[in-house]
């Protein structure tokens, strides 16, 4: 019976402890303190360190650290000023980094779609410059990427196989559809789009079947994010007046806000146990990165 | 004609202005030309402009198009504010609830589409002298920065600079702009220039740097500060330029030697809390600074919000110049950071009673274009943008002039950055009189139905 009850719940238990009127906060770690402007988190497979964008001494870079209260933020190649590189994702054996090239030229830039070794050396074009790309995102299998280009006019969300080099479009709408995100089994990908009037929260196969819009809410919704049992989705949302992060199920019911802050708080992620959620919020003043406990 | 500041006649004498010009050269004060009934009582004692540099969108703030075709509106939504009737882009919540305490002017135009001559033309009111990408000056000689122009008739008994700058100079490319400078209206018009370093947390004086970190805060006494100005001015004799520093330093010095003086720079004394609504970016804690120095009577402060105009390569909170990654650097920096940073100099303003003799101008060289790229960007657009003004005389709650159905064209009442340099220096009680005093062309029409 024990069982029978565990397992009812289980899919919810990251529903019940969640900050909302009445229940306790969630207890909050603070990673970092440099306060330089951060975004793109995402947690290693072994979830022992971070990957984010940080705009440092005037320079976008990638930079890891140990998901380690203090630990000390490194840059993963060497930055220049002339070509900006963001939006970074660990392949499922975090021996790669995918990420956004920017080759900046006047006031306008070149952006296209590298790949770089955990360790930063040995950095290879994975999608030539052909328009505006954005936000790769390894399949959970590592053998694909998705990723937001503009290649046919507007943002629209592409997948590309490694072995084959084939692209698909996956996404046809003339609104903006942004940012992707893998689902744990590699059947789903969350992203968010304008097709509706405003940003929202959607899902579709990863053949770009059977779009579902998730959230329905006249704020933004943006930044989805699956979390590792594929249950559940976390996502930024204005609809307090600020941002802060929400969870909801996998079909869009039951968003609570986890953050509950007059902060800025942006840009989750989870950790491979799917326990902690670590986001970055300037409810210190800067922009830093914090994680909050789900569950125990 | 006489256009610049108000209707001559109205509320001076001619005997006034014939001593106020006469003034002017001899160096009255402020005060001495009011006596003279010169000049109208001004609305605003000091102003507070935000050049926001690169040029926002105006459908992506405060001009949205809910009912254009995606590929003009975007993705983000349009929000109610507190004006029936008036909406901003869904970034802005903050200071669309704050919309009944401010004014917005929706049809703004400009001479260029050029970073360069455009900034000239949006700083000084004039496309003279403006050099652009082709580096190729227009004709005539730059006018003065309305900056310059309100520190030469607003002359501080102090000693404090009339007119400073929080930001580093503007640039397009490489090259430093033109318009940012009081040109003839002599050395002691320049803008006196501060940088809020967002990595470092402290306030830093460029024209006083010695490469050892000399920050105001680090000038705990007069010897190390002597030193400091021996040091600075060696170097500048040996580089040839004793003559044109000496001026900017001494003032300078003569500032940091008082430490009432220094403690306007320091942001470490305001209180944290304060210092976070305001927001910890650049743009952010120089509104703050901002706010500091008008509170202590600076007539003239420009904040800039970034020293270029690209998103993506600069030591501030990078520019407005967004041709590509628009939507996703608008929603997820310059956006909240504009309304966060905004909203609380409002608040701050009011609560401290300053708002209603400081006059807040936000506005940018130029628009972007209402038609999106194919890079998920827009791109220059000259003909089209809005402006924000709140305080110092300005009446609340008005949106004045509407662009067209796409916001590419204004529809009514269209605005020129002459005819705003033209209302800020009828809110600061300028006249056209004592602009032509000073040697000033008169190129713009004053905004009346903002005041």
């Amino acid at each position: 019976m024990k069982t029978l009850l565990a397992s009812f719940f289980l899919p919810f238990l990251p529903f019940l402890s969640l900050a909302q009127p009445g229940n306790p906060p969630l207890a909050v770690t603070r990673l970092t303190t440099d306060g330089a402007f951060k975004s793109h988190l995402q947690w290693s497979a072994d979830g022992k360190k971070l990957l984010f964008t940080r705009i440092h001494q005037g320079r976008m870079e990638l930079s890891a650290m140990e998901a380690l209260p203090g630990a000390k933020a490194i840059p993963l190649i060497v930055p220049s000023p002339n070509t900006p590189h963001f939006d970074g994702h660990w392949s499922p054996d975090s021996a790669l980094v995918v990420y956004v090239h920017d080759t900046l030229q006047g006031t306008d830039g070149k952006l296209q779609i590298n790949t770089v070794q955990a360790d930063g050396v040995g950095v290879k074009t994975l999608v030539p410059h052909k328009a505006f790309d954005e936000s790769p995102r390894f399949s959970p299998d590592g053998k694909s990427i998705a990723w937001v280009s503009t290649r046919d006019g507007n943002q629209e969300i592409y997948s590309l196989e490694m072995a084959s080099g084939k692209i698909n479009r996956l996404t046809q709408n003339p609104a903006f559809d942004n940012n992707c995100s893998w689902k744990g089994d590699g059947k789903k990908i969350a992203f968010a789009s304008s097709r509706s009037g405003n940003f929202e929260i959607c899902s579709m196969n990863q053949n770009g079947d059977q779009v579902l819009r998730l959230t329905n809410h006249p704020a933004l919704d943006c930044w989805p994010v699956f979390s590792p049992d594929g249950k559940s989705i976390a996502f930024t949302s204005n609809r307090t007046g600020n941002y802060d992060i929400f969870l909801m199920q996998e079909n869009g019911e039951n968003p609570r806000n986890l953050t509950s802050h007059p902060g800025q708080d942006n840009f989750a992620s989870f950790s491979p146990d799917g326990k902690r959620l670590a986001f970055i919020s300037n409810r210190d003043g800067g922009f830093d990165i914090y994680t909050l406990r789900l569950q125990e | 004609m006489l256009i610049l500041g108000d209707t001559p006649g109205r509320s001076f004498t001619r005997r006034g202005v014939l001593q106020a010009g006469a003034s002017s050269v001899l160096g009255l004060s402020w005060p001495a030309l009011l006596q003279a009934g010169a000049l109208e009582k001004p609305k605003a004692k000091s102003v507070i402009l935000l050049w926001l540099w690169g040029g926002p969108a105006q459908l992506d703030t405060f001009d949205p198009k809910p009912d254009a075709p995606v590929e003009f509106r975007g993705p983000f939504a349009s929000i109610p504010t507190t004006i029936s009737g008036v909406r901003f882009g869904e970034l802005f919540p903050q200071l669309a609830q704050r919309a009944n305490q401010f004014s917005l002017l929706r049809g703004m135009h400009t001479g260029s589409n050029d970073h360069g001559v455009a900034g000239t033309i949006g700083l000084t009111g004039s496309i003279a002298g403006a050099v652009g990408l082709d580096g190729k000056p227009r004709s005539g000689q730059a006018r003065p920065t309305t900056g310059s122009i309100i520190a030469k008739v607003r002359r501080l008994n102090s000693g404090l600079p009339s007119f400073m700058v929080v930001g580093g100079k503007l640039h397009q490319g490489k090259k430093a702009i033109v318009g940012e400078t009081g040109g003839f209206l002599g050395s002691a018009c320049e803008p006196f220039r501060l940088e809020y370093d967002a990595s470092e947390a402290k306030t830093r004086i460029p024209g006083l740097e010695l490469g050892q970190g000399l920050t105001p805060e680090r000038l705990d006494d007069r010897r190390k500060l002597g030193d400091a100005f021996a040091a600075l001015f060696s170097q500048a004799e040996k580089n040839f330029l004793a003559s044109a520093w000496s001026g900017h330093v001494e003032q300078a010095f003569a500032l940091l030697l008082r430490p009432e003086a220094r403690n306007l720079f320091d942001l470490n004394l305001e209180m944290p809390r304060l210092r976070d609504q305001y927001g910890r970016t650049r743009f952010g804690q120089s509104c703050l600074l901002a706010r500091r120095l008008v509170e202590k009577g600076i007539p003239f402060v420009q904040v800039n919000w970034s020293d270029h105009v690209e998103a993506e390569e600069d030591a501030g909170d990078g520019g407005w110049d967004h041709h590509y990654r628009n939507f996703q650097i608008m929603a997820d920096r310059h956006g909240p950071w504009l309304d966060r940073a905004v909203s609380t100099l409002l608040d701050d303003l009011k609560s401290r009673g300053l708002l209603d003799s400081t006059l807040v101008v936000a506005v940018g060289e130029f628009g972007r274009s209402p038609k999106i790229n194919d890079k998920a960007g827009r791109d220059h657009w000259e003909h089209c943008y809005s402006a924000l003004l709140a305080g110092g005389g300005i009446q609340p709650g008005r949106v004045i002039g509407s662009s067209d159905a796409r916001a590419e064209r204004p529809l009514t009442r269209p605005v020129t950055p002459a005819d705003l340099a033209a209302t800020i220096h009828n809110a600061m009680g300028i006249t056209s009189e004592q602009s032509q005093s000073m040697g000033l062309a008169v190129d713009g029409e004053v905004v009346h139905e903002l005041f």
